[in-house]
């Protein structure tokens, strides 16, 4: 009894003080302490930015303002002529669209088969394609190269893109998807004389369009900041995809700091327009599947 | 027409009486088909690959001669005596016990207070993503700059009246500036992951919790932290396997130096492989590697399952 009275005196009172607290001072502390963070990330990248459109003099006297006083646009011109950015990027586009296309259509086409055909073996395949995931990438990375080079793939357009063409990520993703398709339309399909294929191309790829846009973007991301496999395979520099090319930067003694800007900006373009597109599947496939690039 | 349709429909197979594996094979042909690209690339690029890598690992394999002798475990024990190898493997296993707990909780951090807040939360969400978006070339870049002498940093240090070292030139500092510019790139996507793992905590908790008077602390030390174990689980042992092989930000930044002060055992592959050729060698210390992760990625598993309480 004396509990029960005094229980109720006794939280209410802790509880409106902390209430209080909570919604004035703890509030207030959290959106600072954000506020802050969030400038931390971003202003590197408004240097980079503003940078990219200073002079070298007007870099030099003042190379932490955010609004330039002059704004030039040779940056860009030289990062592109001398810096040999456009080539890089043509090449970068090159690689991440062959890229993207095999995966897509290569990823779907194996998950499609995992998911709705029961093939003899096929528990046992499913599950040596998923073992791959635990790899990491440095054991692979020597072997995968020597392979390249017997293939006679290295320092070629093939051998920076081959090895990237199929992601047992990517299998696993699409064949997630594809279980949670209600069969009756295919069925339908395939009463309506659909075959194999034709099942898949009308009926199954259509309905997966959520998931085969998370994984496009994965894999768009994923190879177009992929830097350790085309530094190996290549050794013909009019061949670099923009993130070797960009290190090459590195390589002069002097950094000539505002063209690096410029050509660094011309790099993350891509990537932040399609940040700013398809925001929700990123973070939903991460969220879905805590998937890096 | 009916008994035409069951006999082209492979999933009706589950509902019918085992036939012969022949007839099985007849029936689902085209899924062999389909498979056959992704399994080709896949028994390639990865089985194939690492029995090669196994194979060399054994033996004098370089790309200059065509002499190349069986050595046995060779490799491996000057592996163990190699001074290179050891900063190496000293550097990484420094690198990743500084930033694995260092990501894990400050990206926990963030969470939770993210997820305080109702309005601009998806506007800080997309702030702290950028640098996991930008590539990982470019942030390193830009911060090579950051870390001159007279960069960003230290202008930032000497705003509170501290006096920065040359980050990148000071043997002292140099892998301290890559794992503080790592740290900084990578809360905002375990962020995501962690938020993603609050989200499932059902609402009832919370509620059950503010019946009970449980505090604010109470509440997220006995529902919140509890309930993102396996979120933690996932974090942490990828974080591992990604921190051990750190290469990008080191190749771009210092290329190991400055005196190795930052060579980690990716780069010495790197070195060994690419630069001098020996391919042997360099496979057996990306071995070794293999089997510090496979350690301390089962070491953590067996922790975090024996601790199950809830």
């Amino acid at each position: 009894m004396a509990q029960a009275i005094l229980d109720p005196t006794e939280t209410p009172k802790r509880h409106s003080l902390w209430s209080v607290f909570f919604r004035n001072g703890f509030l207030t502390f959290v959106y600072i302490l954000l506020i802050v963070l969030a400038i931390s990330m971003i202003f590197p990248y408004m240097w980079m930015l503003a940078n990219s459109f200073k002079t070298r003099t007007a870099f030099f006297t003042d190379p932490y303002s955010i609004i330039p006083q002059a704004v030039t646009l040779n940056t860009y011109r030289e990062a592109l002529t001398i810096g040999r950015m456009s080539l890089y990027l043509m090449n970068s586009a090159l690689y991440t669209i062959t890229v993207l296309v095999a995966q897509l259509f290569i990823n779907s086409l194996a998950a499609y088969s995992f998911a709705r055909v029961e093939f003899p073996g096929r528990d046992t395949l499913f599950l040596a394609v998923l073992a791959t995931l635990m790899l990491p990438g440095s054991v692979t990375l020597i072997p995968t190269f020597l392979i390249a080079h017997a293939l006679g793939l290295t320092n070629t357009f093939m051998g920076v893109v081959l090895p990237s063409f199929v992601s047992a990520f990517g299998i696993f993703l699409l064949r997630q998807f594809f279980l949670n398709i209600p069969r009756e339309l295919e069925d339908a399909a395939r009463i309506d004389g659909s075959g194999f294929f034709g099942t898949y191309w009308r009926i199954m790829l259509p309905l997966a369009q959520p998931a085969m846009i998370t994984l496009g973007v994965f894999t768009f991301l994923g190879e177009w900041n992929n830097f350790i496999w085309p530094l190996i395979v290549l050794s013909d520099s009019d061949k670099y995809p923009v993130t070797v090319g960009i290190a090459l930067f590195r390589d002069f003694n002097t950094i000539d700091w505002p063209n690096v800007f410029a050509a660094s900006t011309i790099v993350s373009l891509p990537v932040v327009i399609l940040f700013i597109l398809a925001q929700n599947s990123i973070v939903g496939g991460i969220s879905l599947s805590g998937l890096k690039g | 027409m009916d008994i035409a349709t069951k006999e082209i429909h492979p999933a009706l197979f589950l509902e019918n009486k085992p036939r012969s594996l022949w007839y099985r094979i007849k029936k689902t042909w085209p899924a062999y088909v389909f498979l056959s690209p992704a399994v080709i690339l896949i028994s390639i690029f990865s089985y194939v690959a690492i029995g090669f890598s196994l194979y060399i690992s054994f033996h004098e394999y370089d790309l200059i001669t065509d002499f190349r002798p069986f050595v046995g475990l060779e490799n491996y024990t000057e592996a163990f005596g190699d001074k290179l190898v050891r900063i190496g493997f000293r550097n990484t296993i420094l690198y990743v016990v500084a930033i694995v707990p260092a990501i894990a909780l400050v990206s926990l951090f963030l969470a939770v207070l993210g997820n305080q807040v109702r309005k601009g939360r998806a506007i800080f969400r997309t702030i702290f993503f950028i640098p996991t978006i930008t590539p990982g070339v470019v942030t390193a870049m830009i911060w090579i700059w950051l870390y001159e002498p007279t960069g960003g940093v230290n202008r930032l240090l000497k705003m509170v009246g501290l006096r920065g070292p040359n980050w990148l030139f000071d043997p002292d500092t140099a892998l301290i500036a890559i794992m503080l510019m790592t740290i900084w790139g990578a809360v905002g996507y375990y962020m995501i992951i962690f938020l993603a793992g609050l989200a499932e905590i059902p609402q009832t908790f919370y509620e059950a919790a503010k019946v009970d008077g449980a505090s604010p602390r109470h509440t997220f030390w006995h529902i919140t932290l509890p309930l993102l174990r396996n979120s933690m689980i996932f974090v942490v042992v990828t974080l591992t396997i990604a921190a051990f092989q750190v290469f990008t930000q080191v190749f771009i930044m210092t290329r190991g130096g400055p005196m190795n002060s930052t060579q980690t055992v990716q780069m010495v592959v790197y070195t060994y492989a690419f630069s001098y050729f020996e391919m042997g060698y360099a496979s057996a210390i990306s071995w070794l590697l293999f089997g510090i992760i496979f350690f301390f990625s089962a070491l953590q598993l067996k922790m975090f399952i024996s601790r199950e309480l809830y």
